[in-house]
């Protein structure tokens, strides 16, 4: 068992906030399990874990900052997914386990039925003040902007951090765009009245209307991997000239569908954009 | 980097030892080994470690425990369903056989745990942890109890280095005390009533006057339908199904349903493709104090 004194929640925390860093994660924080209440019944934290106290949420494994510079969009399509994230998440399971002896479990990343999540890792990671969310969609943190995260139930009671105070989102440069053009970075990189995916309104320097047309950003994010495969296997079915069904399967697009799923093997995005000329964190992209 | 040529071979005592501490250190919960011998009895010419590795002297199998005790914990099945495999034996073998490789200069590999042809591995990890003296086979689906922890998962590599044999358990995991008790009462161990053969289940079998197992029965074909619903498998029942609909709306209707959906990311998030159903060693008493948490 552990050296952290057990009377001293503090201690815990402080022991796997430090095995986090040591494993990678740029930020972590502490949910309240009441306070996602807002969630639907049964995704929930205390209904995947009964007698769970807190969630420990742990953010990083963003694109690299050279990741960024590459002007082969394809190549952060390929690369960026949150399997790191989510094993150093795993990993701390084991630990709370074996060094505390409190449950944990690991938050499946992606989403099970209906396209849902099990429980919200974007809630998560608000609700334990490592980000807030943005007009782009995505919970920005205020040092690094746009991170993966992944989350660990646990009956170990922690302190709680909470929702952070202040917005990242708008940032000061995009509040400026505001009032000078009407927009911001991400919502003129891919407005929604002009066959995007965002839209949105700031008032007095905050977010008081946000648009997201999900559907129309999946089909584009998610272009190669299940919903890519999907999508591709019907029209090759539809297609009645053999031949054509045959160039179709063997299709530069069904092939990197095949290896979308099996090769990057968590459900990621494979669109950056609004976040590519996102501010926040943008200290963190720009190298020598 | 060239493998290190030791200027002589290392102790077989010592080389056991710290291949045993690495594989601990790299997340194995156990950790046994076999002499190649041990295969001779029980596996068919063509299919020993030494018909894997030529010269091939010792088997080293690492287990680890795979879900968490909160996964067990949760109500919610399907999130073990998911959640349930990280890999940690695969990495913790690695490990042992890249030591054995760089720091000796003898052979080491991974063993072949995947199905080649038909639904039979290369090489069977069950096998290979009772003969490394890490558990005993079970009345659930014959899955290979270890004393302390119960159920586990195994990987093995199979290596030219001479290493020091464990010995196999002289006695069997299973039934457990417990079990002998509810067997003598209802007939039945809780294995077997969490899915009984004679009630559409996949498990039968009987005791002994001295508590141990007389007759396994295990319906094999039935358990993998239930507990392989979503991997290589549904997909290529989805699949066959999809291409026989001549409806081409029906047949949309089908790719796209959930059931199609979560058969592609089960093959993509292969974690799932290992099994789906936990009930019978939800119920099993070996390892449940490990199991057993605040």
């Amino acid at each position: 068992m552990t050296d952290a004194d057990i009377s001293n929640p503090r201690a815990y925390k402080d022991e796997l906030i430090e095995q986090a860093t040591r494993g990678g994660a740029l930020v972590a924080g502490v949910a309240d399990v009441e306070a996602f209440h807002m969630a639907p019944e049964g995704h929930r934290p205390t209904d995947l874990l009964p007698g769970a106290r807190a969630v420990f949420v742990v953010g990083g494994a963003q694109p690299r900052a050279a990741d960024w510079r590459s002007p082969n969009a394809e190549h952060m399509e390929t690369t960026s997914t949150s399997d790191r994230i989510s094993a150093l998440a795993l990993k701390l399971c084991h630990y709370v386990e074996r060094k505390f002896g409190y449950y944990a479990l690991l938050n499946p990343p992606g989403v099970d039925r209906g396209g849902q999540p099990f429980m919200s890792l974007s809630l998560a990671a608000e609700l334990a003040g490592c980000g807030t969310r943005s007009l782009a969609g995505p919970i920005l943190n205020r040092e690094y902007g746009f991170m993966y995260y992944a989350a660990l139930i646990t009956t170990l009671p922690l302190p709680v951090d909470g929702l952070a105070q202040e917005s990242v989102c708008p940032a000061p440069e995009c509040l400026s765009m505001w009032e000078a053009e009407g927009t911001t970075p991400c919502l003129a990189v891919c407005p929604i009245d002009n066959g995007g995916c965002l839209g949105g309104r700031l008032e007095n320097g905050k977010i008081v209307d946000s648009q997201y047309d999900r559907a129309r950003c999946t089909i584009r994010t998610n272009g190669n991997w299940v919903p890519g495969f999907q999508k591709a296997l019907g029209l090759a079915l539809d297609e009645p000239d053999g031949e054509r069904r045959k160039m179709i399967l063997n299709s530069t697009m069904f092939t990197r569908t095949l290896w979308s799923m099996t090769y990057s093997n968590v459900s990621q995005a494979q669109c950056f954009e609004c976040m590519r000329v996102c501010p926040v964190g943008a200290t963190h992209r720009n190298l020598n | 980097m060239a493998a290190k040529q030791a200027d002589q071979p290392p102790r077989e005592d010592d080389l056991t030892s710290t291949i045993k501490s690495l594989a601990l250190k790299a997340g194995g919960d156990v950790v046994g080994v076999a002499p190649v011998a041990r295969w001779d009895e029980f596996v068919p010419e063509g299919y020993r470690p030494y018909d894997i590795l030529p010269g091939a002297k010792s088997v080293v199998v690492v287990g680890t425990r795979g879900p968490t005790m909160g996964a067990w914990k949760c109500p919610d099945a399907r999130l073990m369903e998911v959640n349930g495999y990280d890999f940690a034996n695969d990495r913790a073998i690695h490990v042992v056989a890249n030591h054995i490789e760089t720091e000796t200069g003898l052979y080491a590999m991974q063993a072949p745990t995947l199905p080649v042809a038909g639904h039979q591995p290369l090489m069977s990890m069950m096998l290979a942890a009772v003969l490394a003296g890490l558990g005993t086979r079970s009345f659930a689906a014959n899955i290979i109890l270890n004393p302390k922890y119960g159920l586990l998962y195994y990987s093995a590599a199979i290596t030219t280095a001479e290493l020091m044999p464990d010995g196999m358990l002289e006695q069997q995991v299973c039934p457990a005390p417990m079990c002998v008790a509810t067997y003598r009462n209802i007939g039945k161990t809780p294995c077997m009533a969490a899915c009984p053969a004679d009630e559409g289940g996949c498990l039968d079998g009987s005791i002994d006057g001295d508590g141990r197992i007389e007759e396994v029965y295990y319906d094999r074909e039935r358990c993998s339908t239930r507990s392989m619903n979503f991997g290589i498998n549904s997909f290529q029942k989805a699949l066959a199904e999809i291409i026989e609909e001549q409806d081409s709306e029906r047949r949309s209707a089908m790719i796209n349903s959930d059931f199609f959906t979560r058969s592609c990311t089960s093959m993509g998030h292969f974690k799932e493709s290992v099994a789906q159903c936990f009930e019978c060693m939800r119920v099993c008493p070996i390892g449940r104090a490990e199991r057993k948490l605040q």
